[in-house]
Parts: structure tokens; C-alpha cells; sequence
């Protein structure tokens, strides 16, 4: 059987990411590269940080979207600090300038956050309550609880009528109600991107029931593998690359890392990796969801509450 | 104030979305969808430089209200706009607005600093508390906690913050914190900035929230709808300034202003009925009613404010509202006894909360010149009716008038938001 080509993705960790904000040229050469996506900050949740040196992964994201206009990205977080309303707000934010192009990966805890009284619970630090287990469940809670938001307002509840003076179709924006590991009321207060809700993946070697996109992890969707491990040229190198072989299921994906070195080097693995034609490029620019040809999200439940009144033609004063 | 005053003021631009008043999204230059559109954005920081403006600011708040009329609601997350934003622009400074009710310190911290630090230095940090059960509950609370325990950890977080930045500035390593709300330590590993580390500012108006400006503030978004009521504030959180051992000059105070402008007066209140008339009729009565916690509806259009509209709210540590605008639209009430609808028809004009203007530039350029030199303002923070076309006006005709009488910059000769509010005019001599 001839084996599909996975794609190809990138981990930067805390300095790389400094790097590529932060040296035009080697952005440039990033912006082009044909690749899935580029997991930004992945040393916070992938065990292997910290580093010396980071970047807050939404303000860098902020930054790319700007610079970048080809690039796809996945911002990597976790319950650790970050609510899910909060984090639901900037996910949701990114998508909208970045048209689709950026995502969420979430994982159990960050790396690089503070020892504390309540640093062994996510959400601990803010001290707005117990807080929850750092866990997969809460990962995962935590991004259907982001999804559920975005959901809430969708981007088609614009209607700008200048006649009636009604701008948004405000009882088509829905409370979330979410309860369970998080009780958040919602609604967001921003609709969704126009490219549809964001992608969210966990990060997680267990074959976890996710519910979300995708999983990155052991016999996941995709996995990351050290580029010390394996060498694109090694004809071995899909075996040791995530199972590679003709009749188990592949993950669909390779996400290449290689902490403390530069990105130039980095990305010079990269090239080795698509020259090498075991894997296929994606061109850059198309969304997220589109790239990784991903099944579009459920609607939204049918029995959510509106969170405001049908809006009406108002009079003039 | 004795001897004319030097130097030039601040000018910022609070970006209320598409602008203050309820039909700015109405205007044929915008999409129904410029509120999350990208390039709208870009748009405001470009032209915002242009006019070598001190900063755009985003007020934020995590709880939705209703958009069905009005695009003020709708909230791009500040840190990410401004971080775009930034990216597309060299001296703008970028003022984001953060709740310490309901984030954490620690992150908020290094996503701030990353924001200063990729911006080149220009990011500042609108300190704000947050209100009511509809935020709470997007984090699993029943309420918030009431106003002096909101400051009290407000006062703990701006500190923590603080003391992070510090370490990271100049590497001093982890910082231990054993408070009463907050139990860290860690250290942040996010760069210094150019600037090393935000700018804070500070947007209430209590005496807590005076008392945290006079303390660590750097900026003071105030409001304020009287001359003398400002000189008073002004003067207020300077002597708090020297109380903490600061120089004057290290706090700048920035009322809003609330704009409508026009080539000439007729023009201009012309264009502000029309965009009234062209928004919800309950815009005006609801947000009196929410500044001043009495329903509004109840009143009588057509007779005085009763007295015990106007005495002080039964409890202010449930009272929503904010106490420093309530303490100026009071003022106002009292100092020309209009009738409700008399009111309501005068804060289009005057101001609703924060002070309003509705006028010329060169009426504008007078009042602007006539606070600063009466000691009441260092700059102000100019809110535009609708921003589209509102900010190019600031930029192309009040801002030249502003530099013939040398109270405004040519060129940006500084390059952070610390620089630019330490270029400004010093405080004068009481």
C-alpha cells in the first residue's frame, strides 16, 4: 500500500520563538515554508522547557499576524494560567486577524509558570477559587470550553441594517453555560472569525476522547519527534517518526523539534525535510482547518439560551 | 496657576471601537464588520502616527453587552489587537486595558511585557477593576468582590506586576511574593523592552483608585466634566504623587474627551444630532442610568432631577457605577439645574461621563490650550464620535493648529510611550 505523505510541522521553543519575531529575514523564509503549522512556544507544554528566554505565545501570534500573512500557527497553552474565557478571547481574537490561520493547542501545564501556595492547580495562581486538577481532562475541558464559546456568536449575526439601525442579530449570541470542571456563563464578547472556529488540539500521549480537532501525541493525529532522533534521509525514518508502517494507521502528521539551537539551523533541518520528499507541503496561506483538511465543527447545541432580545427597528428620537 | 506654561501636551485616542456614540457603525466608509476587521485597525494605528499622536487606547472588560445597535460591545482581546496593531506601526504607544479582578498576575505580566517588548517599547497597561455578576460568572463566581476588596487586590497585583517587570529588567533573577492575595515565585524570562517595561495607568476615579494612581501610576484617564473640577483632581493626584516620594511629573492626567467635529459649530451639532437620532433612543437613558444607579426611565423627561436622584448612592460598595463619574455628572446637574430631557440633550454636547466637545478645531485647539495652561489637564484622551473619519480630522486640523501655537510635537523626537509622556509639559508651579 502506498503510504500517504504526512505533513510537516514545526515546535519552536521560547528563544526560536524571540528569534523568528525578531529577525526579518529568517520570518520571511518562515512565512514561505510549505508547512501544516507551527506549534509557537511548544516548549511551555511539550516537557521540554523552560528556556532561558520566552515569549507570551498570543502577543508573538498578535505580532506574526501582522508580519506574516502566510504562516500557520498554533498558539500552545494551558489551564495552568490561563482561564478559558480569557484564553477563548485571544484565541478568537487571532483568528481574525490571521483570517483562519492560527489555532490552539493546549496541554496540561506550562513550563514556565510560577512555584506557588496554589501553583499545582490551574488557575490556582489568580486565587479566584480552588481552582482544577492539572490534568488532561482539565486540558480538554478547557478546549471545549473555548470552542462552546466561540460558537456562541457566530460571525453571521452581522447584518449592518442602516435602515432599522440594527447592526448585529444580538438573539443569535448564545450563553455557554458551561458547567463541569469549568462553570463559565459566556457569552464571548466578540463573534468568532468569519474563517469559522478556530482549531484546537490537545496535547496528550494517551488516546484521549477530545472531542476537539485533533490530537498531538503518540499515535495521534500528529506527533512531535526531536529532530536528533531522526534523519530525513533515513529510510527507517517513518518507523521512528510515529509509525510509518504499511498497514497501521500514521499520524497524519510530523511536527519537527529541536530546542536550543537557532531557527536558521532550525530551518535548514526544515528544508532537509521537504527536499527530501517524504512528506507533503501545504501551500501556505489557506486556514488552518482547510490545510489539515480537517471535518468541520458540530453546530452548536439548538437549546442554548439567547443572550440578548431580538433586536428591533428603533425609532428616531 | 502663575506664568504661562511650556512644553506641549499629550494627545491620546481612546479607540471606543468605531467611536463613542451607538451609530458610528453607521457611517458609509465603514462594513458592517470593521468592528473585527483587520484592516480597520491597521487603519486607526497608521493614521493615529501620522498625527505623531502619544497613544491609542482599548478599554476592555471580560463580559459581553448587547451589540444589536452598537459596535462599542464588540471587543477584540487588547493585548492581540494592539500586538497587530504595533506590528504595523514604529511610535505609536499602545495602551491595553486589564482587568486585575480576573487574571492572573503572573501571565498578565509576561504577556504585557512580551507586548512592550515586541512593540519596541511602546506598550502601556490600563489598570481597571471590574464590576458586576455577569463578568463573575464567566469565571465561576456568584459576584465580585465588593469595591475595596476589588482595589486591595488591584493594589497587590499592580505590585506583583511590578516587581516581575523589575526582575526582568534588570535580571535580577526570582521574585518571591507571600501576599495576602497572591503566593509566587518565579520569574519572568520575556525580555526587557526599550522602554524596559510598560507603562501603568490608571482609570478610576475613587479614592482607592486616586490612591493607587498618586502611588504607582505613570497616567491618569480621568473624567471629568468641569474645569475646576478638574484643576481640583489634577492637583489632587499630583500632591499624592509627592506624598509617595514621586515627582509630579512622573504621573500625567489625561481626561477624556468625548468629540463631534465640524467646520463649524452649526456643522458640527448638526453632525451630532444626526448620529444621535440615528442611534437607540435608550443609549442616552441608559447610560445615565447606569452612571448615576438610578433607573432613568422613571424619571420625568420634562421636570428637575429629584433630590434623592442626586444625593449620594446608598452603598458604594454595591453601587455598579463608576463613583468618579458620578461625582462629576452630579457636579454638572447641580451647577445648571436642567431638566431631564434638558440633561440628556446637554450631554451630547457636554458629555456623557467624560466631557464633551462639539465644536471646530480651532474651538477645540482653544479648549484644549485653555486646560492645560489653567493647570487642569496634561493632555487629554480624545474619543471621536466615529473614528473613521473623526481621527483624520484630529490628525489634518487640530493637531497643525496645535503646532502653530507650540503646544504639540512636529516629529516624533522619542520613540516609547515612557519617552513620550517625559517630553511632555512638566507640571506647572501651583
Amino acid at each position: 500500500m502506498t503510504k500517504s505523505r504526512r505533513y510537516l510541522g514545526l515546535a519552536l521553543d521560547g528563544p526560536q520563538l524571540l528569534e523568528l519575531t525578531s529577525d526579518d529575514a529568517l520570518r520571511d523564509r518562515w512565512d514561505g515554508l510549505p508547512l501544516a503549522f507551527t506549534v509557537l512556544g511548544s516548549d511551555r507544554i511539550d516537557g521540554s522547557g523552560p528556556a532561558a528566554t520566552t515569549l507570551s505565545v498570543t502577543s508573538a501570534a498578535a505580532h506574526l499576524a501582522y508580519r506574516a500573512r502566510h504562516a500557520r500557527v498554533l498558539i500552545a497553552a494551558s489551564p495552568h494560567y490561563d482561564h478559558p474565557y480569557n484564553l477563548a478571547r485571544r484565541v478568537a481574537s487571532l483568528g481574525h486577524f490571521t483570517g483562519g490561520r492560527s489555532g490552539l493547542l493546549l496541554g496540561v501545564a506550562d513550563a514556565y509558570a510560577p512555584a506557588g501556595e496554589r501553583a499545582d492547580r490551574a488557575w490556582g495562581n489568580a486565587n479566584l477559587g480552588p481552582g482544577a486538577s492539572l490534568t488532561v481532562t482539565t486540558a480538554i475541558a478547557a478546549g471545549q470550553a473555548i470552542r462552546s464559546l466561540e460558537l456562541g456568536w457566530p460571525f453571521e449575526t452581522f447584518i449592518g441594517d442602516r435602515e432599522t439601525g440594527i447592526l448585529v442579530q444580538a438573539d443569535q449570541i448564545v450563553y455557554s453555560d458551561i458547567e463541569g470542571v469549568y462553570e463559565i456563563a459566556g457569552p464571548l464578547n466578540l463573534p468568532g472569525p468569519p474563517s469559522g472556529p478556530s482549531v484546537i488540539g490537545v496535547l496528550s500521549d494517551d488516546a484521549v476522547d477530545h472531542g476537539l480537532d485533533l490530537r498531538i501525541g503518540a499515535d495521534g493525529d500528529a506527533v512531535i519527534i526531536d529532530v536528533d532522533d531522526v534523519d530525513a534521509g533515513d529510510a527507517d525514518a517513518d518507523a521512528d517518526a510515529g509509525g510509518a508502517d504499511d498497514e497501521g494507521v500514521n499520524s497524519a502528521g510530523i511536527i519537527l523539534r529541536h530546542n536550543a539551537i537557532s531557527l536558521g539551523a532550525l530551518l535548514n533541518e526544515v528544508d532537509g525535510w521537504l527536499a527530501s520528499g517524504r512528506v507533503r507541503e501545504i501551500t501556505p496561506g489557506t486556514d488552518l482547518r482547510r490545510a489539515l483538511e480537517l471535518a468541520p465543527v458540530p453546530a452548536r447545541p439548538s437549546d442554548l439560551r439567547p443572550a440578548f432580545p431580538a433586536p428591533a427597528p428603533h425609532a428616531a428620537l | 496657576m502663575s506664568g504661562k506654561r511650556s512644553g506641549h501636551v499629550i494627545l491620546g485616542v481612546n479607540v471606543l471601537v468605531l467611536g463613542y456614540l451607538p451609530a458610528s457603525w453607521q457611517s458609509p466608509l465603514l462594513e458592517k464588520d470593521a468592528s473585527v476587521d483587520p484592516r480597520y485597525w491597521e487603519r486607526i494605528g497608521a493614521t493615529a502616527e501620522r498625527g505623531t499622536l502619544d497613544a491609542i487606547f482599548l478599554a476592555d472588560g471580560p463580559q459581553a453587552g448587547d451589540p444589536a445597535y452598537d459596535a462599542n460591545p464588540i471587543r477584540l482581546e487588547p493585548t492581540v489587537d494592539w500586538g497587530y496593531v504595533a506590528a504595523a506601526t514604529d511610535n505609536i504607544g499602545v495602551v491595553a486595558t486589564a482587568s486585575t479582578t480576573f487574571n492572573d498576575p503572573f501571565e498578565l505580566a509576561e504577556r504585557l511585557l512580551s507586548l512592550d517588548h515586541l512593540s519596541g517599547g511602546r506598550a502601556g497597561w490600563n489598570v481597571v477593576t471590574t464590576r458586576g455578576v455577569n463578568a463573575a460568572r464567566n469565571f465561576g463566581l456568584p459576584d465580585v468582590p465588593f469595591r475595596d476588596d476589588r482595589y486591595e487586590r488591584a493594589a497587590e497585583f499592580v505590585d506583583l506586576v511590578r516587581a516581575l517587570w523589575r526582575s526582568a529588567a534588570d535580571g535580577s533573577g526570582e521574585v518571591t511574593h507571600h501576599g495576602e492575595f497572591f503566593d509566587i515565585q518565579g520569574r519572568l524570562r520575556v525580555p526587557p523592552s526599550l522602554q524596559q517595561y510598560p507603562v501603568l495607568l490608571q482609570a478610576g476615579g475613587s479614592p482607592k483608585g486616586r490612591e493607587l494612581a498618586g502611588r504607582v501610576a505613570e497616567g491618569v484617564f480621568s473624567a471629568e466634566l468641569t474645569k475646576t473640577k478638574a484643576i481640583e483632581h489634577y492637583r489632587l493626584v499630583k500632591g499624592l504623587a509627592s506624598k509617595n516620594g514621586r515627582s509630579p511629573d512622573d504621573v500625567k492626567i489625561l481626561p477624556g474627551l468625548l468629540l463631534s467635529l465640524g467646520s463649524t459649530e452649526e456643522e458640527a451639532r448638526r453632525r451630532s444630532d444626526e448620529l444621535h437620532d440615528a442611534g437607540p433612543a435608550s443609549y442616552s437613558v441608559g447610560w445615565l442610568s447606569q452612571a448615576i444607579g438610578y433607573d432613568a426611565s422613571k424619571l420625568e423627561l420634562d421636570e428637575p432631577f429629584p433630590e434623592e436622584v442626586l444625593a449620594a448612592p446608598a452603598d458604594p460598595q454595591t453601587f455598579l457605577g463608576s463613583i468618579g463619574f458620578r461625582e462629576s455628572i452630579v457636579a454638572q446637574i447641580r451647577k445648571t439645574n436642567p431638566t431631564v430631557r434638558e440633561y440628556l440633550k446637554q450631554t451630547r454636547y457636554t458629555g456623557s461621563g467624560h466631557a464633551g466637545f462639539v465644536g471646530t478645531p480651532e474651538q477645540l485647539a482653544d479648549h484644549i490650550e485653555d486646560w492645560f495652561h489653567s493647570g487642569a489637564i496634561d493632555g487629554f484622551n480624545l474619543q471621536p464620535d466615529v473614528l473613521v473619519d473623526g481621527l483624520d480630522v484630529i490628525v489634518d486640523e487640530v493637531v497643525p493648529i496645535l503646532r502653530k501655537r507650540g503646544l504639540y510635537r512636529h516629529e516624533y523626537d522619542t520613540h516609547t510611550l515612557r519617552g513620550h509622556f517625559a517630553a511632555a509639559s512638566p507640571t506647572p508651579a501651583s
